[in-house]
């Protein structure tokens, strides 16, 4: 993918007249994918870069690895990149061939990071990531507003990147090298707490704006690759001992994860619920993750890359089209052989397990909604004849993935799982599509208090932050002062003084 | 032929006779093709060696006699040369793309030979002399009858004055250490002299008020170029020092002294880095904390941290470089760097914010750039010691990232519908983009250009990094 994205580089410089670089860029997509599944026959699958030098400082090099519990992770990012070059050709907007080598680019990297075989190799590309996403964002940002949400939100996920490398710290103390294999338990909680922040889940915070500029194609590839850089963490983590951190994280994650289908349930289209969907499909993994459950934690990570996908790429209207994303509902059900049949297993108290699935529920019935809405997207029969070839086969490829991943593939395909939760989010889902028109206070505009309050929430704490960001500003103020002003000296004198009256005692 | 002459005295000479060239551009290139050829030299050509070139023979002695003085350089010393040299050319190369080539090219040549001078004079104690010597050499180029010398500058020649007779004391008093070792007396005055000395030359707390103040009121390009040399030389000298003696090296009370400055010096640069609001204030609390860490490296383990040590140092001066000349360009546009200057500069010179805001990631030890490597292997090796300790090192990279956000938030949010340009030259997109690629490359790949040139440094110790 890196290789096909220079390919297109170079021809946008040298020959910016030639007309097949969109094709190129797809058929790079499809060998990709075709790549990616080819592994399967050799699972698992290892590959280092070059050791860090001097080797007694460094001892892991950046490696990656593919296996049975990654590859969903793998095939679903594979299949996104293919799946929005394909669909970018019925969009009014199309991009040009930067912005498509940059989808492969941002597939490549995601890829890397799902792959990552240590926390070293997934920091780096964490970076690399948010360093892209960073220059995209600010290129597009229009208003200081904008520039500082995405400034913010790249400072949250440094916050993630920090707590990942202090997890490396913790590691160490207790004389274990920090791999994937051999991370001590105590490592758990800052490995979650990294992977939610990056996520926006703990604390519960937006961090990406709703309305970016960057919309459908390389807004959703941006987006879905992100989370699934961070997401892929959990899969890692070793099981949690209960706990009080684990419950106040538990409780944290379930708040998290009925604002975000709440907020997607009554988002007035999809693209302006984006943030909510992620918001509360990575809850739901996160809180796989707390249960001991890394399977379902990969489960609701893919389907949230998968069926998000599909509904984000869709920009036009055809009856197959809005059928396939019916169907892909199935993927999120936790239904026995579905995608996400693995994400109720692992010990979880009754009660969080019934709020987790009123989230879920949610989730899917806003998906459901967004998918019903009859909205004003073009109509897929008004475009040429190659279009309407190539671009359903887009959407269709995410749908197979999906449903293949149930039966095959992974650690976690054929499996039955919790027949009842699957089905009771089926029965609660259906029952809020159903209620939804009908009982007036869960229409969209109750929802606004609900968002106000929590970004008043939100805006409390940084508020805090910031007072408490200029106190500390004041102290040192004061101290350079002392130090830099007309009695510098004399304090270095004193300072001296008590230095050497120290040694000396010392020395005594 | 000697190895002082060439590369002390020859150095020295080039500079003074470049100060009377009055064409800048004739001076730069001189001056750069000087440190580049040393560089190449010192790489390629064996010292105390016989070298055949057809019929002629050849070879560079090692050491050299000035009144009663040894100036000794071994062929352990030339990858240090090399590195310190051709660093130098690339400052001396890039002065000229900034404008600040006149006061560079000559002294700054003649600054690097007396440094090169500390490292090998013996009797070593005469190092504090050539020390002050370059420190002395350096007011030129950080004053000029049109920017007088301020306050940071005063203070930057007092403290470093004061280091001079500590050192010597110091010097004289080790002699007496090491012809009667059990004199615990004498031994605690020896190292409480010593560690006044080094407190100075290395600006250690509360010693370091002189870097704000003459980041503030001097050229951020020549005040980098004093913030890389200067300590990345006399943290050699403290090497040189724990080498030469056992007792010094095996004292717990000396090595916890530098781990404790070292912590002091990383969380207190750190932190107030992340309360400035003058971008070149931010770049000299960095260089704190840089030599914060590298004491840090020297206090964990002196008989294996050097390599730490000198992971540090090609880092710290490709960070350094970046940041003083992208802040050199902002400044001559901008007229000062505070923060309220600074606002939306990303949009008119993206390159040139870019270079700060990266070096200043690399300084806080961001993945990914040349910064991380080195940061990693130190935090790794204070979590096997201490996880407090590891804390507070933690807290003092944190302030820098602080820092680095504060900076990247000031340049890019500005008024509404104001579009991306680049406003740099040529000359200045070629050398900003070459450094920014270089951070991320030796973030990315460490072990690959220098490292066959750092793994060769522990060679300049007897004892240490072996």
């Amino acid at each position: 993918m890196f290789f096909v994205a220079l390919v297109l580089v170079i021809l946008r410089g040298t020959r910016p007249e030639f007309r097949f670089t969109w094709l190129i860029g797809s058929v790079g997509a499809l060998i990709a994918l075709l790549i990616t599944l080819l592994w399967q026959t050799q699972l698992p699958l290892a590959y280092s870069l070059p050791q860090w030098e001097p080797s007694k400082l460094f001892a892991e090099p950046p490696a990656f690895l593919v296996d049975g519990l990654v590859f969903p992770y793998a095939i679903a990012i594979t299949g996104l990149t293919l799946a929005v070059l394909l669909t970018t050709v019925a969009r009014e907007d199309a991009p040009s061939s930067l912005a498509w080598a940059g989808t492969l680019l941002l597939g490549g990297l995601g890829l890397m990071a799902v792959t990552a075989n240590n926390p070293l190799t997934l920091v780096l590309v964490w970076c690399a990531l948010d360093i892209a996403e960073l220059i995209t964002q600010l290129g597009s940002a229009n208003t200081p507003k904008a520039s500082e949400r995405i400034v913010i939100s790249f400072g949250t996920r440094l916050a993630g990147t920090y707590l990942l490398l202090w997890a490396n710290a913790v590691s160490v103390s207790k004389s274990t090298s920090f791999t994937f294999t051999s991370m001590p338990v105590e490592t758990s909680v800052y490995l979650i707490v990294a992977s939610g922040l990056r996520l926006g889940v703990l604390p519960l915070h937006l961090p990406y704006s709703s309305d970016s500029s960057l919309r459908r194609g390389f807004g959703t590839m941006l987006r879905l690759i992100s989370a699934a850089s961070s997401l892929v963490l959990l899969a890692h983590i070793p099981a949690m001992q209960e706990s009080m951190t684990r419950n106040i994280l538990l409780i944290m994650t379930i708040i998290a994860s009925l604002f975000g289908g709440w907020m997607w349930l009554n988002a007035s289209d999809e693209l302006t619920g984006r943030p909510f969907w992620i918001i509360g499909m990575s809850s739901l993994a996160i809180s796989s993750a707390l249960a001991g459950n890394p399977l379902g934690a990969v489960a609701w990570g893919s389907a949230l890359v998968l069926t998000g996908g599909m509904l984000f790429l869709i920009s036009v209207q055809h009856k197959n089209i809005n059928r396939s994303l019916l169907a892909a509902t199935f993927a999120m059900s936790a239904l026995p052989f579905s995608l996400t049949a693995s994400g109720w297993q692992g010990s979880l108290p009754v009660v969080i397990k019934i709020l987790l699935l009123v989230a879920q529920g949610m989730l899917m019935a806003g998906f459901i909604k967004n998918t019903l809405r009859p909205g004003t997207k073009t109509s897929l029969e008004s475009m040429p004849s190659w279009i309407r070839s190539i671009y359903p086969v887009g959407i269709f490829i995410l749908l197979t993935i999906q449903i293949a991943l149930g039966f095959l593939g992974w650690d976690g395909a054929l499996q039955i799982g919790s027949i009842g939760m699957g089905i009771g989010a089926s029965i609660l889902a259906l029952g809020l599509i159903w209620l939804l028109p009908r009982i007036q206070t869960l229409s969209l505009t109750r929802t606004r208090p609900l968002q106000s309050a929590a970004s008043t929430g939100i805006d409390s704490i940084y508020r805090f932050l910031w007072t408490l960001y200029l106190q500390l500003g004041k102290i040192t103020q004061f101290i350079t002062n002392l130090l830099e002003g007309e009695s510098g000296m004399i304090w270095v004198a004193l300072f001296i003084t008590l230095f050497i009256s120290l040694l000396q005692q010392e020395a005594k | 032929m000697n190895a002082p002459l060439l590369w002390i005295f020859t150095p020295i000479i080039a500079g003074g006779l470049l100060a009377f060239v009055n064409n800048n551009r004739i001076s730069t290139n001189i001056s750069g093709l000087t440190a580049a050829l040393l560089a190449l030299i010192a790489f390629f050509i064996p010292i105390d060696k016989a070298l055949l070139l057809g019929a002629f023979s050849f070879k560079l002695s090692s050491s050299m006699q000035l009144f009663g003085r040894n100036f000794i350089i071994t062929s352990n010393d030339a990858h240090f040369l090399t590195i310190l040299y051709g660093i130098t050319a690339l400052w001396i190369f890039g002065s000229a793309v900034v404008g600040k080539a006149r006061r560079l090219s000559s002294l700054g040549l003649s600054f690097i030979a007396l440094l090169v001078a500390s490292i090998a004079v013996e009797p070593f104690l005469y190092a504090a002399l050539t020390i002050e010597i370059a420190v002395l050499i350096a007011i030129p180029m950080l004053a000029s009858t049109n920017n007088p010398p301020g306050r940071g500058t005063i203070r930057f020649v007092i403290f470093q004055t004061l280091a001079m007779p500590f050192i010597l004391f110091s010097g004289w008093l080790l002699a007496g250490v090491e012809a009667s070792p059990s004199d615990l007396a004498l031994t605690s005055q020896a190292m409480l002299m010593l560690s006044l000395g080094l407190a100075f030359l290395l600006a250690i707390f509360p010693l370091y008020s002189w870097m704000p103040l003459l980041a503030e009121e001097t050229s951020p390009y020549i005040f980098g170029f004093i913030l890389w040399a200067l300590p990345t030389v006399t943290t050699i000298f403290v090497l040189g020092f724990l080498d030469r003696y056992s007792w010094l090296r095996n004292s717990t009370q000396f090595t916890e002294i530098l781990y404790i400055s070292g912590i002091l010096m990383v969380v207190t640069g750190g932190l107030w880095a992340a309360f400035q609001s003058n971008l070149a204030r931010i770049m000299a609390y960095a260089s704190i904390v840089e030599t914060g860490l590298s004491l840090l490296a020297i206090g964990l383990i002196p008989n294996q941290s050097t390599n730490i040590v000198f992971m540090l140092i090609i880092p710290r001066a490709l960070s350094i470089a970046t940041w003083s000349f992208s802040l050199s360009m902002l400044k001559e546009k901008y007229g000062d760097l505070t923060h309220s200057s600074m606002q939306g500069s990303a949009r008119n010179f993206p390159l040139a914010s870019a270079g700060v805001i990266l070096a200043n990631f690399s300084a806080a030890g961001l993945p990914l750039l040349a910064g991380f490597p080195p940061r990693l292997a130190l935090w790794e090796g204070l979590a096997q010691s201490s996880l407090f300790s590891t804390f507070w090192l933690g807290l003092g990279l944190f302030g820098l990232m602080i820092s680095a956000i504060r900076t990247l938030a000031i340049m890019v949010i500005t008024e509404e519908g104001i579009p991306w340009k680049w406003r740099e030259s040529l000359n200045q997109l070629i050398l900003l983009g070459l450094s920014i690629i270089l951070l991320f490359f030796m973030g990315i790949f460490p072990q690959a250009i220098f490292y066959p040139l750092l793994s060769a440094l522990p060679g300049m110790f007897i004892h240490l990094g072996q």
